[in-house]
């Protein structure tokens, strides 16, 4: 028998069958298979997990697990056996079980250099570091190969970057991983790349760089291959931070004689000389100036190296580099800066500007290139330069509208990139209404006339004439900001629906479609746009902001849960995903990557945008089902909401949006700016509080409203019902306090620029009265009737056509609709809370009911109290009714609504469609909206009829 | 081009939205890219402009048996956002990912592409690239689009001294007889 055992092992065999189901999904033949194969042979473990594998799958946990720890329990150390206990932990998402299951079978099997190594990559799973630097070293005395060594330094780094105590770290973590490396070093034991490398960072984390740079440039050094330059940007870097100015200087100029154009060390060479004139540095008087060679210590010097650059591109037969002409211009503005009179040997910058034009000009990019260095002109040579750059483009015979036009698409971009230059300048801003009235006309009829060029492109190539589209939009929106007339929005968007028309996967189109929509209150249209951005992975994190601002709050509820959806799947599958190349990174050596995978996989579970999907997707789930579908009760539990925990990371997060996505040539004063970015995370965060707050403080009225059954534990009960109600009242006084936060924020009325970021719902929230609504609800000491007129107050706000023809001019009032919304979600909490008081209430009633039997005193009157109660939820249901009326109204009169009637002078009949087109997506948007609130406030309706008494 | 070439990191992930593929990658999640930090960083390179803009990247791999003279680089993804095109920046990257590959001891480079990508293909060719083999239905079809052929193109590095790597196949192969 025993011999038989080498030739194949019978198991493998019989399980075969097992995996094969599991692998093709069948997971109810596994189980029935795997129960099959466990009758003849009890104790072949694997089949039970395999089983368990099974059930999982088919979403019976418990099964699972109980199945599963029977064997673990047994301390298995067999592959099979292992193997599949691995995957079944890591389904359950239970890593922390692999640590015990293999720590048991190196105990078994002591020498096993597979179980060790296994066990050392379940710790790097679950961030076990110390642990894992004892793996590591338990491998290398099994078996001593580098790797396993240096898996073991690494994660003495690990433990030094996660420790709290940054002295833990320099004093102990990192010096003692010095010396480990050092050790082999010594022993010339030192074999890869990756070994030098994490010597590298080991240093550097202590701040030797002197020693850092020995190895750089000493032997070890000489095995850093693989990435490009690694040794000269190491030794660049080192020389930096330790101010070896001469060193930086003479380092760059040798680079950049190499690559002229690698703009990384323009400005290292350009500071190393301002340092070096500074600190008054000349060259010794013998010998090399330094370690790298001669240095550029004098303006004329540097200025000479530059000119050398610009000649060495000019007498070139290939196409030239932009580096050497860009760096001349940053050379200029830093000598400016530094008030060095040596700035006029480099040049005039206009002249050198138009010299680069010329050069460039035809280069989509030549605008992203210039528009860093037009401080450089003076305000008085503004229109001078954009009329000689104007000269320097060709253009063809005037037209009809007297537009002169390019005749082919260098000359287009080159007349583009005036007009982003004059724009860039201000000098749209500074026309009149009439004067940029011309310009879109101007600039459409250049986008027209520049579609002929892009006729044959495929559908996934842009326009070469779409930018100027793009900025004709940009001119309307300045209109419409500037004059409030909604007709140049409506144009817009007519425009950018035939841009996107003719260039389908225009982004930038589809973006600020994306935005006009939503300020215009119809989120209808915005979903296909944004799904035709074919947003992936952190752009949902980036971008994500631009659905979810608008979504909840434009009434379209559905949109809004899906929105969060798209985020919070991504959000939740980075967790597993990481871990899984931290322990490639590992084997793979790539220690430097490490650090790197662990800060992104923090970088996103502390993102903004993650907190606020969270959170409204809950609040979201609780409006539209609690006390619908569930009761709010069961719908906090099923939530595993808990009003103590606050599972947002206040102190620690991070704002990932891309607030630049929008392509904007504004002149720079106005740009986004840092204090924007600031106050638009304060403001963030703060409607994030007051969210998550009554999220938590709907938690705990749920479980407040689950009222004690047993005469007998109402000791215990009582005090349960203590903390929680002083869990409620200091919630309560958080929610106050940040609600005093959100009033002085908003009395700022920050405006951020109109592509910046969008303001959050707080300043509406409060200016509607629903935040104080929803606290007044929240606070029960308040007065019901004070509850049913603040209620009322946001219905009378809600007053009011959300869409109106006036002169035949349409006008939105999307604002409303936010209201609307408003309404519907403090009608929710106002119920929630009723329906607590309901509660309370019945037994009271019933105990009083049964006195006054007793007594056969039918005169006697209900309390105060419970008629109160009464009054007032026969009110709401008025207002619930009033509502519903007006919502119905303002169906009925939207639908009437003839937009036909709208005038579409002075446009094409093309243009004219694409302004109906987009009419009426707002329209049906509205409508959409106002159907689903309607929806929502009909059911709670419905469910107040169960708050009698 | 102008541009600073260094290390792609995690951080670039977020800055990625304005970016247009050449070679379509855009069906794979982090996991796909963080696969190639962990196992070929130097392979994974990125371009910014002075002003800090991300102007395009390549992600790459090194593989094959070296015994059978396979060993060689791949080009996984090549992107330049639309506003750096015509730079010169898409050769710049291939020029880098190469020099990594001759440093390894790679034969030859290789990269596959749309069959239709006329555009693209022609850029190769000018790059030094051509045709090995057609693999046929290498792309699944995705928007309504019918599956499609690509090119295997490739170029053969100093090592393969007499550019055998690279002689034509005279018949296509399907996607599973590719490694």
């Amino acid at each position: 028998m025993a011999a038989r055992g080498h030739v194949q092992d019978p198991n493998d065999r019989r399980l075969r069958p097992i995996y094969d189901y599991l692998d093709n999904g069948n997971n109810k033949m596994a189980i029935q298979q795997a129960d099959k194969l466990l009758k003849k042979h009890k104790d072949l473990h694997c089949a039970k997990v395999l089983k368990a594998i099974g059930l999982q799958r088919t979403g019976k946990q418990d099964e699972a697990f109980t199945l599963a720890q029977e064997v673990a329990t047994l301390e298995p150390t067999d592959d099979n056996s292992l193997q599949a206990l691995t995957i079944l932990y890591r389904e359950m998402h239970r890593p922390e079980l692999v640590t015990k299951l293999y720590e048991a079978a190196v105990k078994k099997v002591p020498l096993s250099e597979e179980y060790h190594s296994h066990l050392f990559m379940a710790y790097a799973r679950v961030g076990e570091y110390k642990k894992m630097q004892q793996a590591g070293m338990a491998l290398y005395k099994i078996v001593p190969k580098n790797p396993y060594y240096f898996w073991s330094v690494m994660s003495l780094v690990m433990q030094a970057i996660s420790a709290q105590d940054e002295k833990l770290a320099q004093t102990m973590y990192l010096p003692l991983a010095e010396r480990m490396v050092e050790k082999m070093v010594r022993e010339e034991k030192i074999e890869a790349e990756a070994e030098v490398q994490l010597y590298f960072m080991i240093l550097e984390r202590l701040g030797k760089c002197v020693e850092a740079l020995d190895v750089i440039r000493g032997p070890l050094g000489e095995k850093l291959t693989s990435e490009l330059q690694s040794r000269e940007n190491k030794c660049m870097m080192l020389y930096q931070r330790l101010q070896r100015w001469p060193e930086c200087n003479s380092l760059a100029h040798k680079l950049l004689l190499k690559n002229p154009d690698d703009w990384q060390f323009y400005p290292c060479y350009f500071d190393s000389l301002f340092h070096l004139m500074d600190d008054s540095w000349t060259p010794p008087e013998e010998g090399e100036h330094c370690v790298e060679g001669s240095v550029h210590y004098t303006v004329a010097e540097v200025v000479r190296f530059v000119e050398e650059r610009i000649k060495g591109e000019d007498s070139k037969e290939s196409r030239p580099l932009r580096g050497p002409y860009l760096a001349r211009l940053e050379l200029i503005h830093r000598l400016r800066e530094k008030g060095c009179p040596e700035e006029s040997q480099l040049g005039e910058p206009l002249e050198l500007m138009l010299q680069f034009f010329g050069k460039f000009g035809d280069k989509p990019c030549c605008i992203t290139d210039l528009k860093l260095y037009l401080h450089l002109l003076s305000p008085d040579q503004h229109i001078q330069f954009i009329n000689r750059l104007g000269e320097a483009v060709p253009l063809g015979e005037g037209g009809e509208e007297g537009f002169a036009f390019p005749e082919d698409t260098k000359a287009l971009q080159r007349h583009l990139c005036v007009c982003q230059l004059s724009r860039a300048l201000g000098l749209h801003h500074a026309l009149d209404t009439d004067g940029k009235l011309r310009l879109i006309t101007e600039l459409k009829a250049h986008y027209h006339h520049g579609l002929q060029f892009g006729k044959t492109s495929l559908k996934t190539e842009l326009q070469f004439s779409d930018m100027y589209c793009l900025m004709a939009a940009h001119v309307y929106i300045d209109l419409w900001k500037e004059n409030g007339d909604e007709n140049m929005v409506l144009q817009c968007l007519g425009l950018l629906q035939e841009g996107l028309s003719h260039s389908p996967s225009n982004a930038q189109f589809k973006l600020l479609l994306l935005l006009l929509y939503c300020h215009l209150g119809a989120f209808e249209p915005v979903v296909d746009l944004y799904s035709s951005l074919d947003a992936k992975h952190v752009q949902h994190d980036t971008i994500g902001y631009l659905l979810t601002r608008y979504a909840e709050s434009l009434g379209q509820f559905a949109a809004a849960s899906q929105s969060c959806n798209f985020s919070l799947r991504f959000f939740h599958s980075n967790q597993k995903d990481t871990s899984e190349y931290i322990i490639q990174a590992y084997k793979y050596g790539a220690f430097e990557k490490i650090p790197e995978f662990i800060a992104l996989r923090s970088r996103l579970n502390q993102s903004l945008h993650f907190a606020q999907v969270r959170t409204e997707r809950m609040l979201l789930d609780l409006f539209l089902e609690a006390d619908i579908v569930l009761s709010l009760e069961e719908s906090v539990k099923a939530m595993g909401l808990s009003p103590e925990e606050d599972d947002i990371p206040w102190d620690s997060i991070r704002d990932n949006r891309d607030l630049t996505v929008f392509t904007s040539w504004d002149p720079k004063d106005r740009h986004l700016t840092e204090e924007h970015r600031r106050l638009s995370l304060e403001e963030e965060s703060v409607w994030l509080r007051i969210r998550s707050l009554t999220l938590r403080l709907l938690a705990s009225l749920a479980l407040l409203g689950h009222t004690p059954s047993q005469q007998n534990s109402e000791m215990a009960n009582e005090n349960g019902v203590g903390d929680k109600s002083s869990i409620l009242s200091s919630l309560l006084s958080q929610l106050d306090q940040t609600l005093q936060t959100a009033a002085q924020i908003a009395e700022k009325h920050t405006q951020y620029p109109f592509l910046g970021p969008p303001s959050t719902r707080l300043a509406p929230a409060l200016s509607s009265g629903s935040c104080q609504c929803q606290v007044a609800a929240l606070q029960l000491s308040v007065h019901l009737q004070e509850l049913e007129t603040l209620g009322l107050e946001i219905l009378n706000k809600c007053k009011g056509d959300l869409l109106e023809m006036k002169d035949s001019r349409l006008k939105t009032w999307p604002s409303l609709l936010e209201i609307h919304v408003f309404f519907v979600e403090t009608v929710c909490i106002v119920f929630w809370m009723a329906s607590y008081c309901a509660k309370v209430l019945r037994p009271l009633k019933a105990s009083l009911q049964k006195k006054k039997k007793k007594k056969k005193d039918t005169n006697t009157a209900l309390p105060a109290v419970v008629c109160g109660f009464q009054e007032f939820t026969g009110s709401l249901q008025e207002l619930l009714a009033q509502a519903l009326e007006h919502i119905k109204g303002q169906e009925t009169g939207m639908t009437a609504l003839k937009l036909a009637s709208f005038t579409l002078e002075g446009h094409t009949q093309e243009e004219g469609s694409f302004i109906k087109a987009a009419m009426d997506k707002v329209q049906s948007s509205y409508l959409r909206s106002l159907q689903e609130v309607g929806d929502l406030l009909k059911k709670r309706a419905e469910t107040l009829k169960n708050l009698k008494i | 081009m102008m541009t600073t070439l260094r290390a792609f990191t995690c951080d670039d992930l977020f800055k990625f939205n304005n970016m247009v593929s050449l070679i379509p990658v855009c069906q794979y999640g982090i996991p796909f890219y963080l696969q190639y930090l962990a196992h070929w960083p130097e392979y994974f390179i990125v371009a910014e402009a002075p002003g800090g803009e991300l102007m395009g990247y390549i992600m790459g791999k090194a593989e094959g048996s070296v015994a059978r003279e396979e060993w060689h680089g791949h080009v996984t993804a090549l992107s330049v956002a639309p506003e750096f095109r015509r730079l010169g920046l898409a050769a710049k990257l291939m020029e880098m990912l190469e020099e990594i590959s001759e440093r390894k001891g790679g034969f030859f480079v290789d990269l596959f592409v749309r069959v239709s990508n006329q555009v693209a293909v022609n850029m190769y060719k000018q790059l030094g690239y051509s045709v090995y083999r057609t693999v046929i239905e290498y792309y699944s079809a995705s928007n309504g689009e019918p599956d499609e052929d690509a090119y295997d193109m490739r170029k053969a590095l100093s090592r393969d001294t007499e550019k055998k790597s690279i002689i034509p196949l005279p018949h296509p192969v399907r996607p599973e007889d590719i490694e």
